[in-house]
């Protein structure tokens, strides 16, 4: 059994994050599209592209995740959002057509994460937008189920490079359920072996220091 | 579930053996064994069966099951049919593994044997795995499966339940209306 040093947080349910999880800390660094929708006096520095001392009504820059979920309010006009082009109904065409073929990994590594995060910025298009998400999930899923059950001790980042984050610690943990069966076939399961920790931190032995 | 510790489940299945020496009746706390008798069947558990086995004192019989004819009938009844078909014994895959490792040369057509349960584990286990997508793909809520081994939803049971976790996540994007609570 593996057992890692630290408790490893997963990712949030839905619309939810979890705020100690590590792949909801890195996908909420994604940059956004969006526009403002009041002026942000002696903030020009947020914006790369003009000089001026403050940003004027209706510019349109990017926002990581999380600033712009923060700003975001319906009722106080702050911000509006964009959707970033994967969520956008051309793509949702080419997923709804063929969810194995797409490279998500390109897509933004994030893309179920950061789909379901956008909905909170309410689009007319969000059941759209949700649908497609679980669609392409189903989709994709044969596909990652088969490869990683099936890959006994080959190099599998070919198999993987299409993957996004939440697809691959699925991969993960279907690879380790395959090897922990095939290592007890063999025999070795009952194999002492020392621990990671020790072997790293170059333990001092007895045997040496009285050497 | 380790696989290590499916296996030490299995060992408390009961084979029969021909001991070569005698002793009267054991009690142990999980139940009386023996006389043994040499010379006479007497049936053990097989922890007690394997570690007699490598101290030579004994000779292992093979349950009724590990058979090529019979282990044929059942890979073929298992390629017919899409559901699991009921194997004779919850442990094959362990027993197989421990029996044939260790008490090779009381097993008649040993190597003959392994394939044959190597091929029934691959059908059940490629069956498991159509029926575990056709359930994810139409989202159902509920699918029964009978007939199956310990040993082989082990080793879906990680894979299977974290992609339902994962599904339900994306499932209940669908329902908005939770309250942002920052």
């Amino acid at each position: 059994m593996d057992a890692l040093s630290y408790l490893s947080v997963p990712p949030g349910i839905g619309m939810e994050e979890n705020f100690f999880s590590l792949d909801d800390i890195l996908l909420s660094h994604e940059r956004l599209p969006c526009r403002t929708e009041s002026a942000f006096p002696r903030l020009g520095f947020l914006e790369k592209s003009s000089d001026s001392r403050d940003i004027p009504e209706g510019t349109k820059m990017e926002m990581p995740l999380w600033l712009a979920k923060g700003l975001y309010e319906k009722k106080r006009r702050v911000l509006s959002m964009e959707l970033p082009k994967v969520y956008r109904e051309g793509w949702r065409t080419v997923f709804g057509a063929d969810p194995a073929v797409v490279d998500l990994q390109k897509m933004g590594p994030y893309y179920y994460g950061l789909g379901s995060q956008m909905l909170h910025f309410d689009s007319p298009e969000n059941p759209e937008i949700a649908n497609t998400i679980l669609q392409t999930f189903i989709g994709r899923f044969r596909r990652t189920m088969d490869s990683s059950q099936n890959a006994y001790n080959e190099d599998t980042s070919a198999l993987v490079e299409r993957l996004d984050c939440l697809e691959r610690s699925l991969f993960k943990s279907g690879q380790s359920g395959l090897n922990s069966f095939q290592l007890w076939e063999k025999g070795r399961s009952s194999h002492l072996t020392a621990s990671s920790l020790v072997i790293n931190y170059r333990k001092r032995k007895i045997t040496d220091l009285q050497a | 579930m380790d696989p290590a510790e499916v296996e030490f489940l299995a060992e408390k299945e009961m084979v029969k053996i021909i001991p070569n020496f005698s002793l009267d009746k054991i009690y142990l706390i999980g139940g009386d064994l023996g006389p043994f008798n040499p010379g006479l069947p007497v049936e053990v558990p097989v922890w007690l069966a394997l570690n007699l086995k490598q101290r030579q004192k004994c000779r292992i019989v093979p349950p009724e099951w590990m058979d090529t004819d019979k282990l044929e009938e059942i890979r073929e009844q298992e390629r017919k049919l899409e559901t699991f078909t009921p194997i004779p014994s919850p442990y094959y895959m362990e027993l197989t593994k421990l029996l044939l490792n260790h008490a090779a040369d009381n097993i008649p057509k040993a190597d003959e044997i392994r394939t044959l349960v190597k091929d029934i584990w691959d059908t059940r286990v490629a069956k498991l795995r159509l029926s575990a997508d056709s359930f994810i793909s139409q989202q159902e809520a509920h699918a029964q499966l009978d007939n199956l081994t310990l040993m082989e939803i082990n080793t879906t049971r990680s894979f299977l339940l974290d992609s339902l976790n994962y599904m339900y996540k994306l499932r209940s994007n669908l329902q908005p209306g939770r309250s942002k609570d920052y």
